[in-house]
């Protein structure tokens, strides 16, 4: 079907059922959702990739803009933490935004396709640690990058605080970069950035990646925005989308089998990034 | 933790949760406003089909749409009202920070007052559009 023969309100309907699709899967599966709507959407609807990346953007900050209220308060977001790992971030992002905005659209085709299934391949053979046993290094005593939260689960109070504080530092940068040129919000790089690398508990790796997005997010969405790149008919079907998909994808948490989710993703994210290298290197434009 | 970060915690978790549902909130508006046509659209909704495919280096050069901070001057206009309103939630961040700064400062809590300022500095550089080279 020619997808220019389409009347233009088809469009928006399909983004936003796309969108809502993807915020329960993103809940279920633990990621922001970005990594899937930027993929799924530039393969499958007509608009330029640039749009896409900014409404990427948005789509990210907008779930974790939601988000954040709830996990602070409950001690699962800590700011100490998120505030230097979101100023080199931002700093990577907004430098991520800038070259991905100059950057040829089937180069980033081909770079997105090859980040999608290698994100893919990290999901699932990454397994969560928790260590309460690390000693804080110096830049992470300096930095205070330390906290407390009660446990529901184990109904225990758990202090905290991380080490290798600039490895940490260095892989924030680095990761504000890829989001920035991609349009993602990094919630599958930060979560192992935060738990793996600096040892942070898991609960406070997710609830303080979330933060994390939409603070890093914001100043590449400026880039987009003061670029021309965020179009509302794009934009504002994806939020709506994602944040109700996000609350039906909540209920449904505790009775989804985590497993088949799990490898529900690791297949939608494959066949995406499959996708995206394929029109990249122009073997299925 | 201290009370200090304790009520920081809080501040930040007020102002963000306020931020983002009027934000969300006056978006979902305009969106009503813009996709009912109740204000005229400075590029037909119609019309963009022939220019969302190509890079927006083009699409500006195209359809002329207004870029930068230009778009400001064209509020009454459905579309550009509605990017106006996206904006702001790209000002939610920034309104956080600048909100719990004055009360860094009040603690004398210079580390975290410090990494506050280079984060709205950065953002505002980002918005500001001075790094930016012509798309």
């Amino acid at each position: 079907m020619d997808a220019a023969a389409l009347p233009w309100w088809i469009w928006p309907i399909a983004l936003f059922a796309v969108s809502f699709a993807i915020g329960i899967v993103a809940v279920l599966a633990g990621v922001g959702g970005g990594v899937l709507f930027v993929p799924i959407v530039g393969g499958l609807f007509p608009f330029h990739l640039d749009f896409v990346r900014g409404a990427g953007l948005m789509f990210a900050l907008a779930g974790t803009l939601a988000a954040g209220p709830p996990l602070l308060r409950a001690g699962m977001a800590s700011l100490r933490l998120v505030m230097p790992l979101a100023l080199v971030g931002s700093i990577g992002s907004f430098a991520g935004a800038l070259v991905g905005l100059s950057l040829r659209v089937e180069l980033l085709q081909t770079l997105l396709g090859i980040l999608i299934v290698g994100i893919a391949i990290l999901i699932w053979r990454t397994r969560a640690a928790d260590r309460a046993d690390v000693e804080a290094d110096a830049l992470g005593a300096f930095l205070r990058l330390e906290g407390e939260f009660v446990d529901p689960a184990a109904g225990m109070k758990i202090d905290w605080r991380t080490h290798r504080t600039l490895l940490g530092l260095g892989a924030f940068a680095a990761i504000g970069f890829i989001g920035g040129i991609f349009g993602l919000g990094a919630g599958f790089a930060n979560v192992p950035a935060l738990n793996l690398l600096m040892s942070a508990p898991l609960k406070v790796a997710v609830g303080s990646s979330g933060l994390l997005i939409s603070v890093i997010n914001s100043s590449a969405a400026w880039v987009y925005l003061e670029r021309g790149a965020l179009l509302p008919l794009i934009v504002v079907p994806a939020i709506l989308g994602v944040m109700l998909g996000s609350r039906l994808g909540a209920r449904l948490l505790g009775s989804t089998p985590a497993p088949v989710v799990r490898l529900l993703l690791i297949v939608v994210m494959l066949l995406a990034g499959l996708r995206a290298l394929s029109r990249g290197l122009g073997v299925w434009a | 933790m201290t009370a200090h970060e304790r009520a920081l915690r809080e501040l930040y978790a007020r102002w963000l949760d306020r931020a983002s549902k009027a934000g969300f909130a006056l978006c979902l508006c305009a969106f009503i406003v813009y996709a009912g046509g109740l204000l005229p659209s400075y590029l037909p909704a119609s019309e963009l089909p022939r220019y969302w495919g190509l890079p927006v280096s083009r699409f500006i050069a195209l359809t002329n749409m207004p870029h930068g901070w230009g778009w400001m001057r064209f509020l009454g206009y459905g579309d550009v009202l509605n990017l106006g309103t996206v904006a702001l939630l790209a000002l939610v961040t920034p309104v956080c920070y600048a909100r719990v700064l004055p009360r860094l400062f009040a603690e004398r809590d210079w580390l975290q007052v410090a990494l506050a300022a280079a984060q709205l500095l950065v953002l505002a550089v980002a918005a500001s559009g001075l790094l930016a080279a012509p798309g």
